[in-house]
């Protein structure tokens, strides 16, 4: 059968049918080509994203059980955590990172109208957060990080890697 | 004038300036224009109307002195600044106290810096209410919002360099942001910063954001912007 290059609807039957070997070799070359890229992309990508951070451990000890009295807090300024010590009796810890945009909320101990025990309050931009983490004032929607905390040899660590979602799993009576 | 006259003849002259001589009609002044790199970008003719200032305002040619003014000074600030902690704090102080006309040069690349933002921003008003995004004309429009887009970005990895409080909130709240990104956000954020918080990683990848990669990016497009005024039938 002779081709007829110059039509294009042969041409294209032609392609589906019977490859020329040009047409293979170009099939060949491209596919070739794509693969390197895709992989150069997928490389690139890897590289950018990095194996070992320079980062501080996610465990820590945040305070020891008889230095931190009743009713008063401390606020580890490296991993951004406050852990009260509740008039109730218990412990419980929450991360001071906002949840809008990360800035650190600062602990207002004299609180507002209707939450007399103090509130967070973000500096950025305004949110206000109950005592416990909760929202009461946007624009952050989410309430702040609880972690549990976990005792031991008297001493109280946080590990900001495992977060609780309810105020019950944050809650340590001891 | 006879000296000039002699150089223009010589060789190594016509071997950098083809157009040929005499040039006395309006095809030889143009391919004075059409034969050179630098002249080329501008049109053969321009309407009087379009140069005047209450015609444009200069804006454009506003934006591109200042990023030649931030070019210029940037590089020289590079010579004093290693993005490190705590170095670059350290740096930066020293380019306001210890280095000679430091503080000048950082202060005419800041300043330059806001400038730029403003007359960018005017230029796209001026643009706008001309009704100069219309065909032929769209697609240059569009490479004015890329160019509108990479100069914030580079205001934004500019503004982590000094490593200063402001800076970290500032970069903080502003890689959140991109934490709202459907479904890869964490990862672009993860990738931006090298890490979960802002670290030694991310300052040197704002860092090379900021000297290498944007610069080269806004280049290609200010030439692409430039050149499309002309092949678009000039300024409108």
């Amino acid at each position: 059968m002779k081709l007829k290059p110059n039509n294009a609807a042969d041409a294209k039957e032609n392609s589906t049918k019977n490859m020329t070997r040009r047409q293979f070799m170009g099939a060949i070359g491209h596919t070739a080509s794509g693969m390197a890229v895709a992989g150069g992309l997928v490389m690139v990508y890897k590289f950018l994203y990095p194996n070992v951070l320079l980062e501080i451990p996610s465990r820590f000890k945040i305070a020891s059980i008889n230095s931190l009295q009743p009713g008063s807090h401390v606020f580890e300024p490296e991993h951004r955590v406050f852990a009260f010590h509740d008039t109730r009796g218990y412990f419980f810890a929450l991360s001071a990172v906002c949840t809008h945009l990360g800035c650190t909320v600062a602990w207002k101990s004299e609180g507002i109208t209707g939450h007399k025990e103090g509130i967070f309050l973000c500096p950025c931009h305004g949110s206000e957060f109950t005592k416990e983490g909760d929202v009461i004032r946007g624009p952050a929607r989410r309430h702040l990080d609880r972690y549990h905390m976990a005792v031991d040899e008297g001493q109280l660590i946080v590990d900001t890697s495992e977060t609780v979602n309810t105020i019950e799993d944050m809650i340590l009576k001891v | 004038m006879k000296i000039i006259q002699r150089i223009m003849q010589s060789k190594p002259w016509r071997s950098v300036f083809r157009t040929a001589l005499p040039i006395k009609t309006n095809l030889d002044r143009s391919l004075v224009m059409f034969n050179s790199l630098a002249l080329h970008i501008q049109p053969v003719k321009v309407r009087e109307r379009a140069i005047r200032f209450s015609y444009t305002f200069y804006l454009g040619m506003i934006s591109f002195f200042l990023f030649m003014v931030l070019v210029v000074t940037g590089i020289l600030l590079m010579l004093y600044y290693q993005p490190a902690i705590p170095n670059a704090y350290e740096n930066m102080k020293d380019l306001q106290y210890v280095v000679s006309s430091g503080i000048f040069l950082r202060n005419l690349h800041r300043w330059a810096a806001h400038l730029m933002v403003i007359s960018v921003f005017l230029h796209m008003l001026r643009v706008f209410f001309a009704g100069a995004y219309r065909p032929p004309r769209e697609f240059n429009w569009v490479i004015g919002v890329l160019l509108l887009l990479l100069t914030l970005l580079l205001s934004y990895t500019g503004y982590l360099l000094p490593y200063d409080q402001l800076a970290y909130w500032a970069v903080t709240v502003g890689s959140n942001i991109v934490k709202y990104v459907p479904i890869i956000g964490k990862n672009i954020r993860f990738v931006l910063l090298g890490g979960n918080t802002i670290g030694e990683y991310t300052l040197v990848r704002f860092y090379v954001l900021h000297c290498v990669v944007l610069p080269l990016f806004i280049t290609s497009l200010i030439a692409l912007h430039f050149w499309r005024i002309r092949k678009d039938g000039g300024l409108y």
